[in-house]
């Protein structure tokens, strides 16, 4: 019988899982601000002392590719360095490559995530929107099922179960058959809780969709999520394709009958490149 | 010999390949560095693509692979496709436009 889970039983029960990074909040609301400077957001990755770190491996690292400077521990003069934009990629990447440490959750489960998150950030820069949204898009979407497995490890090994014994059934029926609801519901209701941009929970709330709802953002991860499993990025694990709205590659100006070779290589490349922080 | 496009992470381009395709990096929207396809990387032009966190290239190279061995991955790709589309209804334009680029480029 399937569980039958409201939004407050979800949240209350997140209590399982390790504090989400408030950071990732106020950098993505810092993106609204048209004011905010280099020093508010090195304010806010000044507070972590694990993005400070990686933030100057990566300012030393570009340093000593150039003239051969002394070491760097300033952290304005890091930032002046690697750029506000890689900054907040950086800051992202990296708390959220945390918090999965955190939850020690399958090696395969966030190599997809990275996957489509890389996927997801280079439709958006293709399209020209959003493109650090995007890629929290992608390295959350899969949250739910983040819940379902620490705070429901039982009826998520049944969902398993259910998709060895029959490999056509669809995560998102069999996460019904057991749980009552699907990852992408129950990771829009923690999303939502933690105060995630609402273009970030409409993302992880219709990622499956066959047709989900014709905004960018939403479309950039559906396509995003299509794409990670088509070049098998998180290989070995599974891949599957079964679902790809031609409106959302419409809206994302993609047609497939284009070379797709810069677009393909690109997400490729970034994703081992971006992997490190993972793996 | 036949060459491929190979698309590498900074971690593993080395000095001596050549550029694919154009190298162009831009700075809040302006261009700060760019390399033209066919230039042969030097250890100058990998500094200066470390300090601008390039993350990525093309690179042409020789397919040093035998016939056979070209047809052999091209299958296992093949059906490696088939496999990760086995639940697709090809006869939808998408998924088969889709299906289609991604044989095409695991084939490059």
């Amino acid at each position: 019988m399937p569980l039958h889970l409201l939004p407050g039983q979800i949240v209350q029960r997140a209590v399982l899982l390790p504090a989400f990074p408030l950071v990732v909040k106020d950098i993505l609301h810092t993106l609204d601000d048209e004011s905010a400077a280099l020093s508010t957001l090195s304010d806010l990755v000044a507070k972590d002392p694990v993005i400070t770190a990686r933030i100057f491996s990566m300012a030393n690292a570009a340093a000593s590719a150039g003239s051969g400077r002394r070491e760097i521990r300033d952290i304005q003069v890091a930032l002046s360095l690697i750029g506000m934009a890689r900054l907040r990629e950086i800051a992202l990447t990296v708390s959220i490559a945390e918090f999965s440490r955190a939850c020690r959750m399958d090696r395969n489960f966030w190599r997809h995530s990275v996957a489509v998150g890389v996927a997801t950030q280079e439709l958006a820069r293709q399209g020209q929107f959003s493109a650090d949204i995007a890629l929290v898009c992608g390295l959350v979407h899969d949250i739910g099922s983040l819940w379902m497995a620490r705070c429901q490890p039982l009826e998520f090994q049944m969902v398993r179960n259910s998709m060895e014994a029959d490999p056509g059934l669809d995560i998102i029926d069999a996460e019904r058959l057991h749980f009552g609801a699907d990852h992408c519901w129950i990771g829009a209701v923690l999303a939502s809780a933690w105060g995630l941009p609402e273009p970030v929970v409409a993302a992880i709330a219709h990622h499956h969709d066959p047709e989900p709802p014709l905004d960018k953002l939403v479309a950039a991860t559906h396509v995003g999520e299509v794409l990670a499993n088509a070049l098998d990025l998180a290989s070995p694990a599974p891949a599957s394709v079964r679902h790809l709205s031609a409106a959302a590659c419409t809206l994302l100006g993609l047609d497939w009958s284009q070379d797709m070779t810069y677009l393909f290589g690109c997400i490729e490349a970034r994703v081992r490149h971006l992997g490190r922080f993972f793996d | 010999m036949p060459e491929r496009l190979r698309f590498l992470s900074m971690a593993e381009v080395v000095e001596g390949m050549v550029l694919g395709k154009p190298l162009v990096v831009t700075k809040q929207g302006i261009i700060d560095f760019t390399l033209p396809a066919g230039h042969a990387l030097t250890e100058t032009n990998l500094r200066q693509m470390r300090l601008r966190q390039v993350e990525f290239v093309c690179i042409r190279a020789e397919d040093e692979r035998t016939e056979a061995e070209r047809e052999a991955e091209l299958a296992a790709d093949a059906e490696r496709l088939t496999c990760i589309f086995s639940q697709a209804d090809l006869r939808d334009p998408a998924l088969a436009g889709l299906h289609a680029a991604v044989l095409a480029y695991r084939s490059l």
